[in-house]
């Protein structure tokens, strides 16, 4: 049988691991709007089930973040935060941050990372820690 | 060039926006726009895409390759027979809404294309179309 | 060209006589075909070819047999010959007796090849017009070239404009000139955000020093790419923020606040470095 160019199926969940004490929620690369709705849902659901200090949203695969899924995400952050966690974005492409700033789309105060390397020993550090006193 | 220079899919469900999506953005890398100009095209796309879905319940994207004064581009044209738009013009402000979003899918649209007509009227429907040049 | 056809030529040039029409016939038959750079073709008054040259074969791909009595058209691309460039140029020819363009041409296989033409009218002695000579240069190479060129030149102004300087590890440093219109920050965007991500950068220092004013459109865009910058996951520190930008900066109520910024590179460089929770010592020099 001949393949599409991705395969559907795979491309499309989302994935919650749990890492220590962060949990981390990777997108695919071009979620559907169902798909999008369900970030919500599964997160919540997780967030609830473990203790955690807070999540890394993993969006490397990301290829496009439209006002929807913009809103999705600075929603879900608020929501985690009510919770008592912390939500790090990491590792948003430039030409989707690009897009996303011209568009005009906002993700509140949510906090940002390079990669999920880094996004995970930020959560529940301030990013950048104040430096040590000199004698 | 081995692609059709034109085409259309219609947008029905909610998952056709992201199929409507995909069809965009293999359309634009094909027709050599970079990574970026095709994020661009394709997050208009989704935003107008959804439009089309959310306020007419249905209707089609058309595509097609241009190419004048040996410049390639790209036109998008959405086409709905929903309630169309009384006041385009306030439609096209910034933050205006009547479902609940954030009033920036044609602002931002708009934005992000070269080119961008709207053509409605109450009752008779909706023809929003977009087109991007490569520079 | 045949080798009975040359000493024929030079036999005849050695007596020193004026030649006959036979010859100069020959001779110019000779040259035609012995150029090899230019495509020499001959029309009729109609634009049909009536003489084809080796040099034609080579360059436009069809043999003496299946182009001859053909309308020249055929070498002319589709928007061209739409556009009715062909008789265009004949009437031109005619009537200043001389034409001379250049553009697409395409070869018998449907390849394209950037064309230096001239069309000449010829006529006999009486005036009447007996068809057209076409001298045809294939200059693709040098068209190539120059679209090279172009794009080099270009590359190399964009650099001049914003460079992005790697000052320390995970500080990229862009001393940003002049105003900023929407295509120059489209293109200063796409180039920071992907050598911050290329590199592991966690911050980009962006120093207005070089910014003489800064007008509503300049702030907006500065601001559109402090944002992006933070999207992918960086931080930005301003610097060079001289007293009358600052009060500009306020007068046009745009806010910066939650963006570090500092007057001078040097304050500047020493908040990205505590950003990197690196702290400069009193030893340190480059700071
Ligand atoms: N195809 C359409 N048919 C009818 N009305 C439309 C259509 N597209 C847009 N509109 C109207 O224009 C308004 C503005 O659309 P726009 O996409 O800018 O914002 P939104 O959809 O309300 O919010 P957002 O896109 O930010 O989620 C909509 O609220 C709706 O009233
Ligand atoms: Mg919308």
């Amino acid at each position: 049988m001949h393949s599409p160019k991705r395969p559907e199926g795979i491309a499309e969940t989302i994935t919650v691991t749990k890492v220590r004490e962060v949990l981390l929620v990777t997108m695919p690369s071009d979620p559907d709007d169902p798909t999008i709705c369900a970030l919500q849902e599964k997160t919540l659901e997780a967030m609830d089930q473990h203790t955690v200090t807070g999540l890394v949203l993993d969006l490397t695969r990301v290829e496009i973040l439209d006002s929807y899924f913009a809103r999705t995400v600075a929603e879900t952050a608020q929501m985690v935060e009510l919770m008592g966690g912390e939500t790090i974005i990491a590792g948003m492409r430039p030409a989707v941050a690009i897009t996303a700033t011209e568009l005009g789309v906002s993700l509140g105060r949510t906090r940002t990372a390079l990669n999920v390397d880094r996004a995970l020993d930020m959560v529940g550090r301030a990013r950048h820690p104040k430096p040590r006193r000199r004698a | 060039m081995t692609l059709q220079e034109c085409g259309e899919i219609e947008i029905n469900v909610e998952h056709d926006i992201a199929i409507a999506r995909r069809a965009v953005r293999d359309i634009a890398a094909e027709l050599g726009f970079g990574v970026t100009e095709t994020a661009r095209i394709v997050t208009a796309a989704s935003e107008l895409g959804r439009n089309v879905h959310k306020y007419a319940g249905g209707g089609v994207m058309r595509w097609r390759a241009l190419n004048k004064n040996e410049r390639n581009g790209l036109e998008l044209s959405f086409e709905d027979h929903g309630p169309g738009i009384a006041d385009v013009d306030e439609a096209m402000r910034e933050g205006h809404t009547t479902g609940g979003g954030l009033g920036m899918g044609l602002p931002g649209a708009k934005r992000l294309m070269d080119e961008m007509e709207i053509n409605s009227a109450p009752g008779t429907g909706t023809t929003v179309i977009v087109r991007k040049w490569r520079r | 060209m045949s080798d009975e056809g040359k000493t024929l030529v030079s036999e005849r040039l050695e007596t020193g006589k004026a030649l006959t029409l036979e010859v100069q016939q020959e001779m110019l038959q000779l040259l035609a075909e012995s150029v090899k750079e230019y495509a020499i073709t001959i029309l009729d008054p109609l634009g049909h070819i009536t003489t084809w040259t080796p040099a034609a074969v080579r360059l436009k791909g069809y043999h003496p047999e299946e182009i001859i009595g053909q309308h020249f058209s055929v070498f002319y691309t589709q928007e061209d010959v739409a556009h009715g460039k062909c008789e265009h140029e004949l009437e031109v020819a005619t009537r200043e007796g001389r034409l001379e363009d250049e553009g697409w041409r395409v070869r018998k296989d449907g390849t394209r090849f950037w064309a230096s033409v001239v069309i000449t009218a010829l006529r006999d002695p009486h005036g009447n017009l007996r068809g057209f000579g076409k001298v045809t240069r294939d200059l693709t190479d040098r068209k190539q070239a120059e679209e090279r060129l172009r794009l080099q030149a270009q590359e190399i102004l964009e650099m001049a404009t914003v460079p992005l300087v790697q000052v320390w590890d995970g500080i990229i440093l862009v001393p940003l000139i002049g105003m900023l219109d929407s295509a120059r920050t489209q293109q200063l965007m796409e180039r920071l955000l992907q050598r911050l991500t290329d590199t592991g950068s966690p911050v980009a220092l962006i120093d207005i020093t070089g910014v003489p004013t800064i007008d509503t459109q300049t702030a907006q865009h500065l601001l559109e790419t402090i944002k992006a910058v933070r999207y992918v996951g960086a931080d930005v520190v301003l610097t060079g923020v001289r007293p009358a930008i600052a009060q500009t900066l306020v007068h046009l109520g745009i806010d910066v606040s939650g963006v570090a910024t500092r007057s001078s590179l040097t304050a500047g460089l020493r908040v990205a470095l505590r950003m990197m929770n690196l702290e400069i010592t009193a030893g340190n020099g480059d700071a």
